[in-house]
């Protein structure tokens, strides 16, 4: 071989494999770009998008890949799509919807609003864990807005249902009562980046008719969301040698915020920027909201650029005035979801500790299943709380009088109880404090002793809190619903109380760990009967679905019964269903359940003095409460 | 085999082999036990699974040169340098991968995948040392 012809094949042969990498580069697919280029999809501020962040980031990405964040919104295709649009009806209030695909589209056959019908196509669908909201695409001005259709489809249920009976109103056979647009609600905390972007801000006729050129960083809520736009981050450390001596020195990237990392109040300000329902502050952002998005970046003081909505939170523009107040408790805890921010941040934990939302949650388990909650294991009982107060852990039952392995000696049970409302749920407080039974009876809130002995009163709930914690005994002076004071807190608060009220009640009446037998629950058993009932179809499904619950817990044949009632049938059909259940548990419950407790207007044939159970729903009171989910 | 370099090549061969066929069931064990120091750093799982692959297939290449060296490269010297530059090749390469998953950051290796590029050029000189010796040879 000649030597020209032997240092050429060299050359090639040794030159070979960069040259295809980079011909493969070049003409391959290429997944941060692809990203960018999908619809809605913006790359102002110095977002990147997560397919940016894999590539250094490929074990933080899969665990965050796995969380209910990531699909909180998403265009509709064969896999993001979860309800079932098999050319099924769906019926409520006197009209139906028919739920379809065609060649690749997800359709409805809807009732249109001012008679006939209409055929509304899925371009957007929100929602993760619970269920999955639909919007369609619809032209505006010169822009365009994303509008909520009017039936969702509920993952843990696998059914569709309309809106009225899934957020928590009254009956109403308005299909289009919870009509909205996605660019100016749900665009802010359910994407990374929203930029609204109103058209028409500033003309006074648009209420109704608001155009929108909305984009986002991403669909559903990515890495930039908590950790900062991200794209100054990824040029820097492209350097192998900055990002080795950062690496060596532990010198960190003042570019990208690193939430554990923050100092207490940034910290929560980063979950609290959408786990916290607030205003924009000064109220003259909310132009800036509306346009170019919200100005809060994680790593900043939340509090610079919102102002958090509390019961004392002033209603402007001629609302209702207690649109805020009725969100929280009567002694200021927040009773909705998406209100945690306010209830971390007015805990003792927080203001006199060093709480923050990573004290418990992460979005970073590398344990598939702790995406329900964000929680790992341990952070789901006591060793959350034992972290910092250790000591108590040493001998439980000494601080908790109860039981070492009872629900009562779970400190979340005491300390954060359920008494918050969202997403047809009961969920936890996040006001963690101590048990107040007279306060809480005086302020109209559950109380997380009663929430368990279900059978005892507020007054008895006082006396005991006294008794084993050697507090200064105070009984409640009244109910905040005016019921008696020495009914058991669950009948009153379910017959009496306001719609969170009932239906946190409602809910807590099925649980199996409450400290009353399973024999013992026929009380329980009649009152969740007639709260199938209820003017609030979304309390009547907690109380069906509790219904169905303490039947699983110890059977007696009701199980066909309780599954055939539907929550969202007309007045009639359920108050059938009512005493089909009413009498059905006067023939089934006797040898099987103890006699109920006298105390709960029940007689020993397991029938209800209905007089007495009318004269507490009555002061359920005329005024309905909506919370604006 | 009387030729002192392609028998260290043969020495070495099997010892590499000997070393690296077992990784990879140590790597199935980890997988088995489903341990997350191993199993949750994707880099660590790459970069380990890579110095099985590479010493494994080394120690073949070092055999290979055993069985076909003394014939093919006829020079002493050649065959000498040939296997020096093979055996540190041999040894750098799946040591610089298996020390990169060794307290390694989530993107990056840590520092002892510079053996990786080292041992490449070891590789790369052996093989273009071969390479002439065989092609003068012939």
């Amino acid at each position: 071989m000649g030597s020209p012809i032997r240092g050429f094949a060299i050359v090639s042969a040794l030159a070979l494999a960069p040259l295809a990498a980079w011909a493969a580069l070049r003409l391959g697919y290429d997944p941060v770009r692809g990203a960018s280029e999908a619809p809605l999809i913006h790359r102002e501020g110095g977002y990147l998008g997560s397919e940016a962040c894999r590539t250094c980031h490929g074990d933080h990405h899969a665990t965050w890949e796995r969380t209910f964040h990531r699909t909180m919104t998403q265009l509709p295709d064969a896999r993001t799509v979860v309800g079932l649009f098999d050319g099924r009806s769906v019926a409520y209030g006197g009209s139906s919807a028919r739920v379809f695909e065609q060649d690749g589209r997800y359709l409805m056959d809807l009732p249109a609003a001012g008679g006939g019908r209409r055929e509304a196509e899925v371009a957007l669908a929100v929602g993760s864990r619970r269920y999955q909201q639909y919007f369609e695409r619809v032209p505006r001005g010169g822009g365009f807005a994303f509008v909520r259709l009017p039936i969702l489809w509920h993952i843990e249920a696998r059914r569709w249902l309309h809106l009225n009976t899934v957020f928590l109103n009254p009956d109403s056979d308005d299909w289009d009562e919870h009509r909205a647009d996605w660019n100016s609600n749900c665009i802010f905390c359910h994407n990374t980046g929203p930029e609204p972007r109103m058209e028409n801000y500033r003309d006074p006729s648009r209420r109704g008719v608001e155009s929108f050129q909305s984009e986002v960083a991403e669909l559903g809520i990515a890495c930039e969301a908590c950790h900062g736009p991200g794209a100054d981050h990824a040029e820097e450390q492209r350097d192998p040698l900055r990002r080795y001596s950062g690496l060596l020195t532990g010198a960190r990237d003042p570019l990208i915020v690193q939430p554990t990392r923050l100092d207490q109040e940034r910290a929560v300000g980063v979950c609290g920027q959408c786990h916290g329902q607030r205003l924009p502050e000064p109220i003259s952002r909310v132009e800036a909201w509306l346009t170019t998005g919200p100005t809060y970046r994680s790593g900043e003081r939340l509090l610079e650029h919102v102002a958090p909505v509390t019961a004392a939170t002033p209603v402007r523009g001629g609302a209702d005035p207690d649109l805020f107040r009725l969100r929280f408790w009567g002694d200021g805890t927040p009773r909705l979801t998406a209100y945690e921010y306010q209830g971390v941040t007015d805990s003792a934990c927080y203001t006199k500790g060093s709480l923050t939302c990573g004290s418990c949650h992460t979005m970073h388990s590398a344990r598939p299943g702790d995406e329900l909650g964000n929680l790992t294991p341990p952070m789901r009982g006591n060793a959350a709380c034992l972290q910092c107060h250790g000591e108590l852990g040493r001998d439980l039952a000494a601080h908790t009088h109860h039981g070492p392995d009872s629900s009562g000696s779970q400190c979340m049970e005491c300390h954060m109880p359920r008494v918050v409302y969202g997403v047809v749920e009961i969920h936890r407080s996040h006001r963690i404090e101590i048990p107040d039974a007279a306060g809480d009876a005086e302020a109209g809130r559950p109380n997380a002793c009663t929430l368990c002995h279900l059978d005892q009163s507020p007054r008895w709930a006082a006396r005991e809190t006294a008794r084993l914690w050697n507090r200064t005994p105070r009984e409640p002076a009244s109910r905040a619903d005016h019921a008696p004071l020495d009914l058991p807190d669950s009948v009153a608060s379910v017959l009496a109380g306001d719609a969170v009220q009932r239906a946190v009640w409602a809910k807590a009446m099925g649980r199996a760990d409450a400290a009353v037998k399973a024999e013992d629950k026929a009380f329980l058993r009649l009152h969740l009967a007639i709260t199938l009932g209820d003017g609030y179809p979304s309390i009547r499904w907690i109380a069906q679905r509790s219904l169905t619950a303490l039947e699983a817990e110890l059977s007696l044949g009701l199980g066909p019964l309780l599954s055939s009632i539907d929550h969202q049938e007309g007045q009639e059909a359920r108050r059938a269903s009512l005493f089909a259940v009413l009498k059905a548990l006067a023939a089934l419950a006797p040898g099987k359940l103890s006699p109920p407790l006298a105390a709960s207007f029940a007689r020993g044939d397991f029938t209800l003095d209905l007089e007495a159970v009318i004269r507490l729903t009555d002061l359920q009171g005329e005024r309905s409460i909506s919370i604006g989910e | 085999m009387n030729d002192l370099p392609t028998r260290r090549a043969l020495v070495f061969g099997w010892f590499l082999l000997a070393v690296c066929l077992p990784l990879g069931m140590t790597l199935e064990a980890l997988h088995a036990l489903k341990l997350p120091v191993y199993l949750d750093s994707t880099l660590r799982r790459e970069l380990w699974t890579l110095a099985h692959a590479h010493g494994t297939l080394l120690g073949i290449l070092c055999l290979s040169f055993a069985a076909v060296g003394e014939r093919s490269i006829p020079d002493a010297g050649a065959r000498a340098s040939t296997s020096r530059w093979l055996r540190t090749g041999a040894l750098l390469m799946p040591l610089g991968f298996f020390g990169g998953g060794v307290l390694n950051y989530e993107g990056d290796p840590s520092l002892a995948i510079l053996l990786v590029p080292l041992g490449g050029l070891c590789l790369l000189a052996a093989l273009v040392r071969a390479g002439f010796a065989a092609a003068r040879a012939g």
